[in-house]
């Protein structure tokens, strides 16, 4: 897959952080980098509503068996902790991917943000159950 | 060879900005939010924490409007779009979120 090249000057270094995604490569097309950040700002979105998710089953006092939901609310803050960290080593390596013209790397949040998801929906509906 | 000139050089950044716009407006509902319920539940730190947090997310989103401007400039100019800094801050700062909400949950 070949990424648009764009005409940056050859003759400045790339000091920009992390040192381990700008030190390989060359400056892909600016607007698939603008796009990889709108999808860490997405993910951080996802994360802060699991985090506001999280709280409000604890907060709200729902009638819901007390340990599945904490269950389930301690597993979305916990997802809310984790997702964040993912989506910034996603970005750094699809930049990366980008800068060296390699293919894209497949999503690491994805995959756990939706296995979890759906715990906490299990966790709920096992626990209205129970109630 | 394509010059800058022939990019449409306000979408993509316009975009790009909107996403940090509704980012930092989730993050200022979710400071307020958190102040009402902590109130209940850790009392004084509450305060501690919407303060903290509406100034943290103030200063994301005066940093995330120079990167704006900045990328506007960039695709502009045939510049260099700033690094990755401001993200590794706010995952760092959303993460913090998410162990300040682990800690009402258990305490």
């Amino acid at each position: 897959m070949r990424w648009g090249r764009w005409p940056s000057p050859r003759s400045m270094s790339d000091s920009r952080f992390p040192r381990w995604v700008f030190d390989h490569g060359s400056e892909p097309d600016p607007r698939f980098s603008l796009a990889n950040e709108r999808t860490f700002l997405a993910w951080v979105r996802t994360a802060l509503a699991l985090i506001a998710g999280g709280v409000a089953l604890e907060a709200l006092g729902l009638p819901i068996q007390p340990a599945l939901r904490l269950a389930a609310s301690m597993l979305s803050l916990v997802l809310g902790l984790v997702v964040p960290i993912l989506a910034w080593v996603n970005w750094g390596t699809v930049e990366r991917a980008m800068r060296e013209q390699l293919p894209l790397p497949g999503s690491k949040v994805a995959l756990p943000v939706g296995i979890g998801v759906s715990l906490v929906a299990a966790l709920l509906l096992l626990g209205m159950v129970l109630r | 060879m394509t010059t800058p000139a022939m990019y449409e050089s306000g979408l993509q950044p316009e975009r790009t900005t909107l996403a940090w716009r509704r980012t930092v407006i989730s993050l200022l509902v979710g400071s307020v939010a958190a102040a009402r319920v902590l109130a209940g539940g850790i009392g004084t730190w509450a305060v501690a924490v919407a303060v903290t947090g509406v100034v943290l997310t103030g200063l994301i989103w005066s940093m995330a409007a120079e990167r704006g401007r900045r990328a506007t400039r960039a695709l502009a100019d045939g510049a260099l779009l700033p690094g990755g800094g401001l993200l590794l801050f706010l995952s760092v700062v959303v993460a913090a979120a998410a162990a300040v909400g682990m800690w009402y949950v258990f305490a």
